[in-house]
């Protein structure tokens, strides 16, 4: 699934290295257009639903987080 | 007798004291500081420059920003403000219109300030703050300045690939405030929420309605516009009453649906403008604020800011497309024909707009403004300068206006004006790229880049963010094996339009 979400990220900012990243949102390196289409890819892609509770800068961080909020809205 | 916004300023800092006028989460300052640090920052400059020359700065989303600006008036010259995020090739090219000998910059962006290799001084904001008052000097130097000086700078899109400078007076600005306070009607108790970086057009309204009215404005954090559901508890935590932003900024609340978890309590006024406001988002605001006055707002940075407006009554649709209303007091606003004639109600003419509030035209450039800025060829009679804007629209019966889009390939996306031949342009650069052409997905919003050529879509998306604003950057990149063609030899749109679907 991990490979899934980087090619999504990948696609959407080439120019971002999203393996070592941690502040994608905090350092302003995903503005709020890339989190417009971001969460409609991940809603579309993994069959989820992401809500405007889920927007904290915590889940859209890092890859690994944006996983972790996957992984468990899949859980729900 | 008040011509400049320094009569502005003093009658503020005179009326308000120590009230708030700016605010971030960090810090915040009252009127009479902002006063008075313009004052140092003019006391600073003034020995050093001659009066109307242009200052470049290059800042945050601080509150002496506006400091900054209103010291390089007190100087009696005029700013120039540049968006520090962007990348360096676009700031150079920027400064090589402006052709300053001086700039202003944080020392946050001293880095990149020394990166532009800018050839004439750079005077750091923290530094120069606490030089004292000449308050003698700056009274002489008030004394000589007209209403018709130079206020600012601001940039945007060329289609030839070198950016337009928009230089407007003091006088058009006040013109301008004046008039939108006649349609806010804000008091000292309101509270404006900038979304607009301070260096874009769109800042000016969170700038001076404050030193006209004695409001407030709180200088929202960039990253919160990512995270709406924060933005707005950051709203309420403020009490903001008035939004002035751009379409863009309230689409992104409205799609990541954040009213289904907080709703901003205080939002009294909101007023937009930037690009056409989708039905279907301008109906969320709506249904969640049912209480809240929407105001769409028209116009381009050479008539500063906005010329027309319509206060919306009804309740919208997903498919409205609203009207771009009626001009705004002090302007005038005419539909023309090709051949200069003036176009009979109901049909569809170019946007041309006449009035104080125009701007002095493209700073030095002036065979672009020879261009734009003609004379009225309806008032022959007397000298009246007009402004083609390039879009096209019609008087309805109600005697509003509507918009109907553009005579050439400038696009509005994000909120910003975009030239499509600059986007080529840029692609044109990278190596690889033998053939491409730039178009817009409007109901996606979606930037499109077609190509041929050995490139990848990495390579010139990674060239596009060395070189241009994120919004110019591609979003969607098709490589082609060859460019559809018309039997002219031109590039045939329709089939690249409909790729896009």
């Amino acid at each position: 699934m991990m490979e899934e979400l980087m090619n999504i990220l990948q696609e959407l900012r080439p120019d971002v290295d999203f393996e070592t990243e941690t502040s994608l949102v905090t350092g302003g390196i995903l503005d709020s257009f890339d989190i417009v289409s971001l969460v409609g890819e991940l809603n579309d892609a993994f069959d989820i639903e992401i809500k405007p509770n889920h927007l904290v800068p915590a889940n859209f961080n890092s890859a690994k987080a944006i996983l972790a909020l996957v992984e468990k809205l899949q859980d729900e | 007798m008040q011509k400049s916004v320094l009569d502005w300023l003093d009658l503020a800092a005179c009326r308000f004291g120590d009230k708030t006028v700016f605010q971030t989460k960090e810090n915040s300052i009252c009127f009479s500081r902002l006063l008075h640090q313009s004052k140092a920052i003019g006391s600073y400059l003034c020995g050093q420059i001659m009066p109307r020359s242009p200052v470049a700065v290059l800042t945050g989303r601080r509150v002496d920003t506006p400091a900054c600006f209103l010291g390089i008036v007190q100087a009696g010259c005029f700013y120039a403000p540049m968006d520090a995020s962007m990348p360096v090739p676009r700031l150079r090219q920027n400064l090589e219109v402006l052709q300053a000998s001086h700039m202003i910059v944080d020392r946050e962006h001293l880095e990149t300030a020394t990166a532009l290799h800018f050839s004439g001084h750079i005077h750091v904001l923290e530094d120069i703050l606490q030089t004292p008052v000449q308050e003698e000097r700056l009274a002489a130097i008030r004394r000589a300045i007209t209403e018709e000086d130079p206020l600012y700078v601001i940039f945007t899109s060329g289609s030839s690939g070198i950016p337009k400078g928009v230089i407007t007076s003091h006088h058009a600005l006040m013109c301008y405030i004046e008039s939108v306070q006649k349609v806010l009607q804000l008091s000292d108790s309101d509270v404006l929420g900038n979304q607009s970086p301070l260096d874009y057009i769109a800042a000016i309204r969170d700038i001076y309605l404050p030193l006209l009215t004695g409001a407030s404005t709180v200088i929202l954090p960039k990253n919160e516009f990512s995270m709406p559901t924060q933005l707005f508890e950051t709203l309420d935590t403020y009490g903001v009453t008035t939004l002035c932003w751009s379409v863009a900024g309230l689409e992104v609340p409205a799609k990541l649906h954040a009213f289904d978890s907080v709703k901003p309590h205080f939002l009294k006024k909101v007023i937009f403008s930037g690009s056409v406001m989708p039905g279907h988002v301008l109906r969320v605001w709506q249904q969640n604020l049912p209480e809240t006055v929407f105001i769409n707002q028209y116009g381009p940075t050479e008539a500063t800011a906005s010329c027309t407006y319509h206060v919306v009554t009804e309740t919208v649709q997903d498919d409205t497309v609203l009207p771009i209303g009626i001009p705004y007091e002090n302007y005038r606003v005419v539909l023309l024909n090709e051949d200069g004639t003036e176009t009979p109600d109901g049909q569809t003419g170019e946007i041309c707009i006449s009035g104080p509030a125009l701007a002095l035209g493209y700073y030095h450039d002036p065979v672009r403004t020879a261009q734009s800025f003609i004379p009225n060829p309806l008032c022959p009679q007397y000298r009246s300068l007009l402004y083609k804007t390039g879009d096209l629209g019609s008087w309805n019966e109600q005697g509003e206006l509507e918009f109907h889009g553009r005579r050439d390939r400038q696009i509005k996306h994000m909120g910003h004006r975009i030239e499509l031949d600059e986007i080529e342009k840029t692609a044109g650069m990278v190596a690889g790229i033998e053939q491409c052409c730039a178009l817009y997905q409007k109901e996606k919003e979606q930037l499109w880049l077609f190509y041929t050529g050995e490139a990848t879509s990495r390579d010139i998306v990674l060239h596009f963010r060395q070189e241009m604003p994120a919004f110019m950057v591609p979003r969607k990149l098709m490589k082609l094996s060859a460019m559809p063609c018309l039997p002219n030899g031109k590039t045939d749109m329709r089939t690249l339009l409909s790729y896009m679907k």
